[in-house]
């Protein structure tokens, strides 16, 4: 993920030499057609640009998610059925997502702690933890 | 609210640091129960036709998945499921996932967010798939279920969670878990249908969704559905005939830029897209005057109005490829 974050700048300034570069071939049959995207898109400013940087965060994003695990062809179709908007959403918060299980173990005190902690809010209504914990 | 990765099963002890400042969040939930009880919205309601499959460890999402895909008569089980919701090293299942996962099966997948619109959609018969976290803020445990109805006279969300079905909730717990999720839902319904909660702009990203997965047919009923109820619609109409366009049906893409031009005639768009379908039915003199119209209105697209125009000149020069 670091790699990845630490690389992001320099991977966009070659992606976005290349495209240009063949900017005048890389274009889909029907260039022209507006699409339903774009309609319903509010400020419609740079949508060129908007458009790289979204070519770029697809890929990112589906190298991140074959990165934790998902198979490439499944990362594919996950991000293709996402809309512009929602990749962005994903991009924004990646960072956010909490990591995968760790510390088991290391701090076994603090772990009775908040066993008790949320035995205690379980009981009070205000977490739903423990199964055993009747009546909610 | 960050993007969780919804584990569901196990309490791992996977906290950190403890801050022992326990914020609760003591909003007082019985008074908008209260407001609730006084609307429009019946007292009880229970969907009895939505199927329940208990989850394995940390495989919630897949599971409720499952239950509201089977639901829409989808053939699905929560087995198929795991390559395309579960992400193995997260030991959990993204928002995103479920959402595209309803879109590759030509399902509308359309977010909600709120008490009213939760109630409504049950009201309905439609089954719910929320976000909850079941600990706390600084020891989250996030986990999906499906609520199928609710009984406001008794205080309670009837949901599919877990190992349990038809589990009978308090209002108040559920709310807290909720709330801890931003209170966070998803409805999944054939495409087609209308969520009873929906607004034009929402529902029409979400049929975006459709269209950008490929499900051009389920999105071109998605939009007329719209039309229905907001009638010529823009955006509706626009994606109508992109669908169309991408099925190959011209005249029905032309009907539907026609409708789009003519009850909006400011909006470049239509006559662009008009001209484009006219154009590929060879009819060239009234795709150029479609094309001069799009190039005349105008707007951030103009450059591409300007190649479209471009586009059907040299045609008409040099006759079709």
């Amino acid at each position: 993920m670091s790699f990845l974050q630490s690389m992001r700048k320099p991977i966009a300034v070659l992606v976005i030499l290349a495209i240009s570069a063949f900017s005048i071939s890389w274009a889909p049959a029907h260039a022209a057609m507006v699409s339903t995207d774009e309609i319903l898109k509010q400020n419609k400013q740079n949508l060129d640009r908007e458009r790289l940087t979204i070519l770029l965060d697809r890929s990112e994003v589906r190298k991140q998610l074959e990165a934790w695990g998902v198979k490439s062809e499944e990362a594919k179709a996950w991000i293709d059925s996402l809309t512009d908007r929602e990749i962005a959403e994903i991009v924004n918060r990646i960072d956010q997502m909490p990591a995968g299980g760790s510390g088991l173990g290391t701090l076994v005190g603090a772990a009775l702690l908040v066993f008790f902690v949320l035995l205690i809010t379980d009981i009070l209504g205000y977490t739903d933890i423990f199964p055993f914990v009747k009546g909610k | 609210m960050p993007v969780p990765a919804i584990r569901c099963g196990k309490t791992g002890i996977t906290f950190l640091v403890l801050f022992l400042t326990l914020t609760f969040s003591c909003a007082h939930f019985s008074h908008e129960l209260n407001s609730l009880l006084v609307s429009e919205l019946p007292r009880s309601v229970e969907i009895p036709s939505v199927p329940f499959y208990p989850q394995e460890a940390y495989q919630c999402g897949p599971a409720t998945m499952a239950m509201v895909l089977q639901w829409t008569k989808a053939n699905v089980s929560p087995q198929d499921l795991i390559p395309k919701v579960f992400v193995p090293t997260k030991k959990g299942s993204l928002q995103t996932a479920l959402i595209s996962t309803a879109r590759r099966y030509n399902r509308l997948a359309y977010p909600i967010k709120g008490v009213e619109a939760l109630l409504k959609e049950l009201a309905a018969g439609h089954p719910v798939i929320v976000l909850q976290n079941l600990g706390l803020q600084w020891f989250p445990r996030w986990h999906y279920s499906v609520p199928i109805g609710y009984n406001l006279a008794k205080g309670i969300v009837i949901l599919h969670s877990g190992k349990e079905a038809r589990r009978h909730m308090r209002w108040t717990l559920f709310m807290r878990t909720w709330k801890r999720a931003d209170y966070w839902g998803l409805v999944v319904l054939p495409s087609g249908q209308l969520p009873v909660s929906a607004d034009e702009q929402s529902y029409l990203s979400a049929v975006l969704g459709l269209e950008q997965a490929r499900q051009f047919k389920g999105a071109a009923a998605a939009y007329t559905a719209a039309l229905e109820r907001w009638h010529s619609s823009l955006g509706a109409l626009m994606g109508l005939g992109n669908c169309r366009y991408a099925l190959g049906d011209l005249i029905g893409a032309e009907e539907a830029f026609r409708h789009a031009a003519e009850a909006h005639p400011q909006s470049g768009a239509s006559f662009n897209n008009l001209a484009h379908v006219l154009a590929e039915q060879r009819r060239y003199p009234e795709a150029l005057q479609m094309a001069i119209r799009a190039v005349d209105i105008g707007g951030p697209n103009k450059p591409m109005y300007i190649r479209t125009l471009q586009e059907i000149r040299t045609v008409i020069k040099t006759g079709p490829e």
